[in-house]
């Protein structure tokens, strides 16, 4: 009898092409959201956590004087109570570069000597190139991004040979700037070592600590000279990008339930849908178990196939959806990948969420009597939601408007089901419009600059392959205000600087010339336009525990310099403050400019003034931008378009395969509407009506739901400090827009069924039903 | 053969309400209609007999454009209907045609009274006037007292009354019956027959399609009888009531 199952559902799919079709599109789209859903959340919840662990991070990077930590005796730490396993010790150096490096401005490297990049602890991960193997040769450390082109260019460190990059990797434990072989590192002169430890117990400031404390049992208290916590690097890591995790969980969440709940309604509706089926395999001697397997077997093959290529695609997608979801956010070193886990769980969860609900009413099936199953479809319906299809069909409203309208109330489940993904489809595009219109708000330009268009100049490095400007600072910039259609001219100069009493360097950005309140820009305090000024990002202040008004001192290539926060901006680099050139006037130390913006005339020629300064200067390299587009806030509105349409053709499908079911269901009633003289118009009108009222009730849930929502999350996001004018961008008319996205979603997925109900031939459905 | 109407000649020179000529239809190689020639005169009570499969109910949907002919046309009250498209058929059907059918179709979830109000307000009548018109309807075919009765609890003979009320809800110039009585009781296929012979006294036009001598002798002037989608008989009959 197991074939006589086989075949009966074999038959079934047959025969409900179209239903098998949507099945197999509702699972396919939602398993492609749940992947990508569960894709993206994973990533936003510990992004950190995955690439570290994967790369066995060490939770301690500890520095030792050479001289007073025997090589031996830090090995021996390896074998200490507490510590998990340890790798080194590594000879270590530190060589200054006085020029612009590989991208970087003049600085210092770490170096490390290691043979390989693999190990207990801090697996480097080799993103291009090789290991370095031979004398002359480095291995420099990079974050995320394709760095090809660097490999074969030269560093040359003060009192160093040069050294040819062959290789570029990324250490999430920020073990080193960079990485020779052991007999370089020898040649290099070190003066330190270095051991990478992890611990049994690392969960907390003073675990690490203790688990130090052990690893160095025996050492001179001064022979440990820097110890880097990898939870100060989580938290500079997670500060940045798990600000915008929040949005990418909201549209995760959203999608998982808005799937669930398609599934749900499809796969239950293609049941009930079938009672009449049941009956008559009833009548033919299957049994009630035999029923319910048909069933489950007619919907789980469109829904395996579905599953399948579901997963498939969304797998395709979620390496380019987290790139675009992460795109322009600091993430570190951290390589962002999807789990592995998540395609076999989906293959394994869906299909058997499918089965699952099409058992409930399957159970139904197993219960009813043959008799009681052939005559569901034909027997008249005692009518439901009967006071409101009366109250309606008293109302001034077209005839096939008002029965559209009481079409709902006789499938109440159905009709919640349908409604509830109508409604998460409306807070969904609500929410994106909202979080899409504060962050637009938070890119527009300052008064003045509106239209406007500028040029940045980059002055030309070396290190870059580019043409030095033999020209000074100041002719530079009497260069660019001389050009015609020229209008302000503002510099920007840069350099790692330390923050006194905290050991993590940051940056500085100092700018001079005109308008210092553009690049000043804030939404909390003022712009740092005097001397011993700076302003510093949400992220930055969260980060080192300050706020607006305290003072901080910025060590500048030796000279301190204090200052005070005086301004937060929008957002900013966790590790970056900004000031004016005349802080910078103050320490003495001269910086030369990196960029200038030019902001041009009204009507000036754009082309015309990017020509006659290359002319003038080929070591100045002009590029004209209309806006400045900020990376993370264009990742997110473009991720959360994405998602917001696919979860709209979700909704819409799940509208789809109501109208479709009740259509069916209708069909008899649609042939006598019809042959009293029903247009197809009308037909229209009313199948179109029966969701489209739905969607407008899902509309008025859901916006309220969509804004709540924004606010609860553009109100906690600690890197970003959005104005009160950025955060309501809610008016009439885009509220009533965003009430109608119901209305869409519904009128998108009725309007095809509509259209084959008003082309039903009646001739047939009356004389079959 | 008698039967009990009233009227067999006296349409002679009357308005001619449906003319098909050399009508054929074809559902792929089976052919349902193979050349059918039929006039219906204003005021006739037409019955359509034969086989299962002959192609009558083909014929039925042929003058209530429900089905397009393959060829030939088929013109109603002066209109070919295959000139029409879909909405110039349903508006035709609207103004010109009532159907019942054999198994009533009426809407479950509506009560006697919006069912047969509902064939006036599609043509934009007024939700009290078509109510009023409906509540007559229902009051001439005696099942007023179940107007706010839904179909499922009506007994089959009150819902085909229902259905005649709504068919006659626009007054058409044609009144089309598929098997009326096909799925009734003999008392309530009597008291059908009694009401469509009634409806043709009062000068409406009837075309019945039906497997039931019986139906067909009682009510209609003149019987046509199909077989393979042709005429094979057609005669007048005599009643003697």
């Amino acid at each position: 009898m197991t074939g006589a199952v086989w075949r009966a559902s074999r038959a079934a799919v047959r025969r409900r092409k179209v239903q098998t079709i949507v099945i197999g599109l509702v699972v396919f789209c939602s398993t492609t959201t749940i992947l990508l859903a569960l894709a993206v959340m994973s990533s936003a919840r510990a992004p950190f956590d995955a690439a570290f662990g994967a790369q066995r991070g060490a939770h301690a990077v500890a520095t030792f004087d050479a001289a007073k930590a025997p090589a031996e005796h830090l090995a021996a730490g390896a074998h200490r109570p507490g510590v998990e396993a340890a790798a080194g010790p590594f000879a270590q150096v530190t060589l200054n570069i006085p020029t612009d490096w590989l991208g970087h401005p003049p600085g210092s490297i770490t170096l490390v000597g290691r043979a390989d990049p693999a190990g207990p602890v801090d697996r480097v991960k080799l993103t291009a190139g090789h290991w370095a193997t031979g004398p002359g040769e480095v291995v420099v450390s990079m974050g995320r991004g394709t760095f090809d082109n660097l490999l074969g260019r030269t560093i040359a460190p003060t009192g160093a040979p040069p050294l040819t990059v062959v290789g570029i990797a990324n250490s999430m434990s920020n073990s080193a700037g960079g990485w020779v072989t052991p007999e370089q590192m020898a040649a290099l002169h070190p003066s330190a070592e270095q051991m990478l430890y992890r611990f049994t117990d690392a969960s907390t400031d003073e675990a690490l600590k203790a688990g130090l404390a052990k690893a160095t049992e025996g050492l001179p208290g001064d022979a440990l000279t820097s110890a880097q916590s990898y939870l100060s690097l989580k938290q500079a890591f997670s500060a940045s990008a798990d600000a915008y995790l929040p949005f990418m969980s909201v549209f995760g969440a959203l999608g998982l339930v808005v799937a669930v709940l398609i599934v749900g309604n499809v796969v239950s509706g293609a049941v009930v849908s079938g009672y009449r089926h049941i009956g008559v395999l009833k009548a033919l001697g299957f049994t009630p178990r035999q029923v319910v397997a048909v069933y489950i077997a007619m919907v789980s093959v469109p829904a395996i196939a579905g599953a399948v290529l579901g997963t498939a695609a969304g797998w395709a997608l979620a390496g380019p959806i987290i790139d675009v979801a992460f795109n322009g956010i600091d993430t570190g070193t951290a390589a962002l990948a999807p789990p592995a886990w998540l395609p076999v769980a989906c293959l394994v969860a869906v299909p058997l969420l499918v089965a699952l609900a099409a058992l409930l009413p399957a159970s139904r099936a197993h219960r009813i009597s043959a008799a009681e199953a052939i005559t569901a479809g034909s027997a008249p319906r005692t009518g439901r939601g009967l006071q409101v299809q009366r109250w309606l069909s008293g109302t001034r409203l077209p005839r096939s408007v008002s029965l559209g309208l009481g079409q709902p109330f006789t499938r109440p489940a159905r009709t919640a089901l349908t409604m509830a993904s109508i409604v998460l489809g409306v807070v969904t595009v609500t929410f994106a419009t909202g979080l899409t219109g504060t962050l637009l708000a938070s890119m527009q330009p300052p008064d003045g600059d509106d239209g406007r268009t500028f040029v940045h100049v980059q002055v030309g490095a070396a290190d870059a392959h580019q043409t030095v400007s033999k020209l000074t600072d100041t002719q530079i910039e009497a260069v660019l205000r001389a050009t015609p259609g020229s209008d302000q001219v503002t510099s920007r100069a840069f350099e790692r600087v330390g923050l006194v009493g905290y050991t993590q360097p940051v940056f500085a950005d100092f700018y001079g010339g005109d308008a210092l309140e553009r690049p000043l820009h804030v939404v909390k305090g003022r712009p740092a336009t005097g001397p011993g000024e700076v302003v510093a990002g949400p992220a930055f202040l969260d980060q080192h525990g300050l706020q607006l008004g305290d003072r901080i001192t910025l060590d500048v290539s030796g000279r301190l310099l204090p200052a005070t926060i005086v301004g937060e901006p929008l957002e900013g680099n966790a590790r970056a403050v900004a000031s004016n050139a005349a802080t910078l006037a103050a320490t003495g130390v001269q910086l030369h400019v990196v960029e200038y913006v030019v902001r041009l005339a009204p009507g000036a020629d754009t082309d015309a003034y990017v020509k006659a300064i290359k002319d003038t200067d080929p070591g100045l390299y002009p590029n004209a931008v209309t806006h400045d587009m900020n990376g993370p806030i264009t990742s997110v509105i473009t991720f959360s378009t994405i998602f917001t349409l696919l979860l709209c053709v979700v909704a819409a499908l799940g509208v789809f395969n109501t109208v479709l079911l009740n259509t069916r269901e209708r069909r008899r009633d649609l042939g006598m509407l019809k042959s009293i003289g029903m247009t197809p118009r009308q037909v229209v009108a009313m199948t179109v009506t029966s969701v489209a009222g739905l969607g407008l009730v899902s509309g008025i849930i859901g916006v309220p739901l969509g804004m709540a929502a924004h606010r609860l999350i553009v109100e906690n996001i600690t890197i970003l400090a959005f104005t009160d004018s950025m955060i309501n961008v809610w008016h009439t008319p885009l509220l009533i827009a965003v009430a109608l996205a119901g209305v869409l979603i519904a009128v998108l997925g009725a309007l095809l069924p509509a259209r084959t109900a008003a082309r039903l031939p009646i001739a047939e459905v009356l004389h079959n039903e | 053969m008698s039967n009990d109407h009233g009227g067999s000649t006296r349409q002679d020179g009357a308005q001619v309400v449906v003319e098909l000529s050399a009508v054929h239809k074809e559902f792929g190689d089976a052919k349902a209609l193979d050349g059918i020639d039929l006039r219906i005169r204003a005021g006739e009570a037409v019955a359509v007999m034969g086989p299962s499969g002959c192609g009558k109910s083909t014929l039925l949907n042929m003058v209530a454009g429900l089905d397009r002919p393959t060829s030939g046309t088929v013109r109603v009250h002066g209109q070919d209907l295959g000139k029409l498209n879909e909405t110039g058929l349903a508006l035709f059907r609207r103004r010109h045609i009532g159907m019942i059918f054999q198994f009533f179709n009426l809407i479950d979830d509506l009560p006697a009274l919006d069912n047969v109000a509902l064939a006036a307000q599609l043509t934009g009548t007024s939700a009290r006037q078509a109510r009023r018109r409906a509540l007559e309807l229902l009051d001439e075919l005696g099942v007023a007292h179940r107007r706010n009765t839904y179909p499922a609890a009506l007994s089959g003979g009150e819902r085909q009354r229902v259905a005649v009320a709504r068919a006659l809800m626009n007054r058409p110039a044609l009144l089309l019956a598929d098997e009326p009585t096909g799925a009734l009781d003999s008392r309530s296929g009597e008291q059908v027959m009694d009401l469509l012979i009634d409806l043709n006294q009062i000068g409406q036009t009837l075309l019945i399609v039906t497997h039931d001598p019986h139906l067909a002798t009682r009510c209609a002037s003149r019987l046509v009888e199909v077989a393979d989608g042709r005429v094979a008989r057609e005669r007048s009959l005599e009643h003697t009531a």
